[in-house]
């Protein structure tokens, strides 16, 4: 009898002493006998985090979720209560970041608490620490995957674009290069031209600016194609941003550089008689390179217009109606559309001409603009106006660029005077010839076409 | 048989069935305090449920078992353990606990109703040990014990809260005639010593013969005669008188 | 018992049992609070019913310890996962096997063993004396079986458990030198409160169930000699049944309050 109450107390005793051992184990795996601190951090989406779940300092296990409190609303927040050893407070500051992570591939979901900067004091006890969201992975891939595609679908684009008006403008630089060999060797008509040292030097010197523009021309373009070979990395939308923009410096200086070659010309050989046959030559060659840069300008443009990267660049922020292709223009059904309202102003009602030939707005073309704007009336704002520019003297060349300053002109003005945002103001220069709806054979002006409101942001 | 001597037992109008089965039907007798009845009948009489119903282990149907004057049928609880207190019970199979020593098995009724201290009890037990001869054996377990032995010390255990009534259960069954009589020994005892009204219910006519003062007789669920040894031999029914005389 | 009847009313036998089942349980439940208590009765049984089962559960629990390492770790080395091992092992034998296994154990030795006891002292009248003896028979014999039985499942289960870790950390270690620290170490990593404690004191339903259908079988048989073989068959089929259906719902139940146990 006696034995068997030992075995018996020996037994009990025994469970009960394994039974504790075990509470121990796992409570010492949750560090449960240690001291702790309490923190709270809030989260829109706690990606199956529950109460028990571990917290993680600095990658140290160091406690657990001991509540969650559901938000009453969705604009509110998780709110967890956060335990963790006092040992690993010190790690613990108020700029800490608290996020999601996983423990491994199957394992459970934790928090884990970023260790905060050196420099600032402990986070209080029982404050909320901040937050990081985590990205849910099938809104990451999507996301990912629509930008490559926009990307991959653009580069190629951009490449064969810059391609094309790369050749243009070597043409033009060829033919460029061919005059200042002729002009060096002081060959045929041009000859005459090096009897004036001002005026080869100057001649010389824009020819260099063209060169150089080329130059950065062709360097957009390997850049361009670069991309399209690493459009893998991860500052893809900024690569695209540099070489767009490198792009349109490039064509920009093509351009600044034609004007300038064109004016010191003109200022050369306006006046002399004699150099009539060399002045057409230039003049030829000049109204190419010019060409090409507003091709070069247009195929850009065109690129932002394109169906298919039209929302991509408007995403990106790079379009507006600020520039319109012609060729697009016209053959679009509803920008020129008959519907719309328009605004006829003849060239001599609005422009004066400078000294230096080029034309300026004059007071009663301003007023002709202000009165065709009246009669729009309220509707022109916040509505998209479209300023075309009229110019049917000069070849295809001389007609291109003065429609187009004629119509950059009346925009500048219509963006001062009126407020205008540049992106509901655009400019399309259609040298003489209007769109076909409008019933007009020729015109030298401009007109102002308020668009129908658009149904959508295009 | 004097009128003057107060009665122990009282079976008034008692039936008892187990579902279609009538086992007593409307059984009425008395017991004197003091005196010693003895139960006869053929098997499967209704003897065993007679006692069981004596000591509250079995209800009536209908009717009502007094022990003094407590009706043991309507007592509940701390009434009716009281009331037993008073009886003891010698079972056909002895019924010692397996589980525990000899020792034990008297200590526990001992231990359970009295306020006896640890060393009365040992000596109580050890002196109903004695008066049954087993002394010697008070550390066996009940299973070391010969039939006789465990009778005896059956019947120990029921004497050692020395009880006003001793209700006993077919006291020589499994036993040889010898050792049947040791026990009828120790009832004649008891019943001199202490006065104990003794119920018996057995078989065996030649120890019931030795120790009975009255003899009743049940066939049939009914109880066909109540009566002295005397009466009964010359009682008109065959049934009783074989049973009683065995002629 | 269940089969008696064929006219149509074996439903209504069944009923019955249930009904008769379930007053027995409430009538444990009931009587186990009033006084007296069967204290020393009750340190028997869990001597009974927990100590004399230790060698059962301990050997059981060692040997499939170590039969569930060989089984988890060939398929987990394929798996690169064999670090895993001690965590497989402690959490299915903490959460499920350990008190599964120990309570249809005990269903199997002690409820025969208590089936068998008390039908013998039905038989043998024993209940009766003990009801002479003015001793509540049912305190005496049933209820303190199924307090024992009770009480003493969660610490049969917590053995079960650990011998498992011991014999499942025995074959890691002779397959991989596996250290006991880093075993144990590995074993517990990750492991919650809930992972151990609701399963292992889920056993003391068990327990109940099993001294309560055991009890009833023996103490309410009436059937002499042969009703002891019966009782104890009876009360090992029904037990175990009733400890595995149990096991459901309280799978379910400790989920509901404990949602972090659920792997």
């Amino acid at each position: 009898m006696r034995n068997r109450n030992i075995i018996t107390g020996a037994f009990v005793l025994a469970g009960i002493a394994l039974f504790a051992l075990v509470i121990f184990l796992v409570g010492n795996q949750r560090k449960t006998f240690a001291k702790h601190v309490e923190f709270y951090t809030e989260f829109a989406n706690i990606d199956g985090i529950m109460k028990g779940s571990k917290v993680r300092v600095g990658g140290f296990d160091a406690g657990e979720v001991t509540d969650i409190q559901l938000p009453d609303s969705p604009a509110a927040h998780f709110r967890l209560t956060l335990s963790v050893v006092e040992r690993v407070h010190g790690l613990i500051r108020p700029d800490s970041l608290v996020s999601v992570a996983s423990e491994g591939i199957v394992g459970d979901k934790l928090l884990q608490i970023h260790p905060g900067s050196a420099n600032l004091p402990q986070a209080a006890p029982n404050s909320t620490l901040r937050s990081k969201e985590a990205l849910e992975m099938s809104e990451l891939l999507e996301r990912s995957a629509g930008l490559l595609n926009d990307v991959s679908g653009t580069m190629k684009e951009v490449s064969t674009k810059l391609t094309g008006t790369l050749d243009a403008a070597t043409t033009t630089i060829n033919n460029a290069n061919d005059l200042v060999v002729g002009i060096k060797q002081g060959k045929g008509a041009i000859g005459v031209l090096l009897r004036d040292e001002n005026t080869a030097r100057s001649v010389r010197e824009t020819l260099a600016n063209v060169q150089q523009a080329t130059a950065s021309v062709s360097d957009a373009s390997m850049r361009a194609d670069r991309l399209v070979s690493d459009f893998e990395s991860r500052n893809l939308g900024e690569k695209v941003d540099q070489t767009i923009a490198s792009a349109q410096s490039a064509a920009q200086n093509v351009d600044a550089s034609a004007l300038q070659l064109r004016q010191s010309l003109t200022s050369a050989l306006g006046p002399d008689s004699h150099g009539v046959d060399a002045a057409n030559n230039v003049r030829q060659s000049l109204s190419n390179v010019n060409l090409a840069s507003s091709n070069m300008v247009e195929d850009t443009e065109a690129l932002k217009h394109g169906f298919l990267f039209r929302g991509f660049f408007k995403r990106r922020g790079y379009y507006s109606l600020a520039n319109l292709k012609a060729d697009e223009y016209r053959s679009n059904r509803s920008l020129p559309a008959a519907t719309n309202t328009r605004a006829w102003l003849d060239q001599p009602e609005l422009f004066d001409n400078r000294p230096d030939g080029s034309e300026e707005l004059s007071p009663e073309g301003k007023a002709k603009i202000d009165e065709a704007m009246a009669e729009f009336g309220d509707g022109a704002f916040g509505r998209a106006i479209i300023v075309e520019g009229y110019s049917s003297t000069g070849d295809t060349g001389a007609q291109f660029a003065t429609s187009r300053v004629r119509a950059t002109l009346v925009r500048h003005y219509l963006q001062a005077r009126f407020g205008l945002d540049s992106r509901d103001v655009g400019i399309v220069p259609l040298r003489g010839v209007p769109p076909p709806s409008t019933n007009k054979k020729t015109w030298d002006g401009i007109c102002l076409v308020l668009l129908k409101p658009r149904a959508s942001a295009r | 048989m004097t009128e003057s001597q107060p009665t122990a037992i009282v079976f008034d109008g008692v039936s008892k069935s187990f579902g279609s089965k009538q086992v007593l039907q409307e059984v009425s007798f008395s017991v004197m305090q003091g005196e010693t009845v003895c139960l006869l009948g053929r098997s499967g009489t209704g003897k065993s449920v007679t006692l069981k119903l004596l000591i509250g282990l079995l209800r009536p149907d209908i009717g009502k078992v007094l022990i003094g004057q407590d009706n043991i049928s309507s007592l509940e609880g701390d009434d009716l353990s009281r009331l037993r207190r008073k009886m003891g019970f010698l079972f056909q199979s002895a019924a010692l606990f397996d589980s525990a020593t000899l020792e034990e098995n008297l200590a526990l009724p001992l231990r359970r109703l009295t306020d006896k201290s640890k060393s009365e009890i040992e000596h109580a037990v050890l002196r109903a040990l004695a008066e049954v001869g087993l002394a010697a054996d008070r550390y066996k377990m009940p299973g070391e014990l010969s039939g006789g032995m465990k009778k005896r010390a059956g019947l120990a255990r029921a004497l050692v809260l020395e009880p006003e009534i001793l209700l006993v259960d077919e006291p020589s069954s499994g036993l040889d005639r010898i050792t049947a009589s040791e026990i009828d020994d120790l009832l004649l005892e008891q019943k001199a010593k202490r006065r104990t009204t003794i119920v018996i219910v057995t078989h065996d006519v030649h120890g019931a013969r030795r120790v009975g003062d009255r003899f009743a007789v049940l066939d049939k669920a009914r109880l066909v005669a109540f009566d002295t040894l005397q009466c009964l031999e010359n009682h008109e029914s065959k049934t009783v008188r074989t049973l009683v005389g065995g002629q | 018992m269940i089969c008696t009847i064929a006219d149509g009313g074996r439903l209504k036998t069944f009923l019955e049992f249930i009904g008769v089942i379930a007053s027995f349980a409430a009538r444990v439940i009931t009587s186990a609070w009033r006084s007296p208590y069967e204290f020393e009765q009750t340190w028997m049984q869990v001597g009974e019913i927990g100590a004399r089962s230790l060698p059962l559960v301990a050997a059981s629990g060692l040997a499939l310890g170590v039969v569930m390492t060989l089984h988890t770790h060939s398929t987990l080395v394929t798996f690169g996962a064999a670090a895993m091992i001690p965590k497989v092992q402690s959490l299915s034998f903490f959460i499920e096997i350990g008190p599964l296994v120990a309570a249809l154990l005990v269903a199997g030795r002690v409820g025969a063993g208590i089936g068998a006891v008390l039908a013998n002292l039905r038989a043998s009248e024993q209940i009766d004396a003990i009801e002479v003896l003015s001793v509540d028979s049912f305190k005496f014999l049933v209820v303190p079986r199924v307090v024992a039985c009770v009480l003493v499942l969660p610490l049969l289960t917590t053995f079960m458990d650990l011998t498992a870790l011991l014999g499942g950390f025995l074959a890691e270690h002779a397959l991989s030198h596996l250290s006991a620290q880093l075993f144990i170490e590995r074993a517990f990593n990750g492991f919650a409160w809930s992972n151990f404690v609701p399963p292992t004191l889920k056993t003391t339903v068990f327990g109940f169930l099993i001294g309560t259908v055991s009890c009833y079988y023996g103490y309410t048989t009436d059937e002499g000699a042969e009703g002891v073989g019966r009782a104890a068959t009876n009360s090992v089929v029904l037990s175990s049944l009733l400890v595995i259906v149990a096991d459901v719902v309280l799978v379910k139940i400790i989920f509901l309050f404990f949602p972090g146990s659920a792997l």
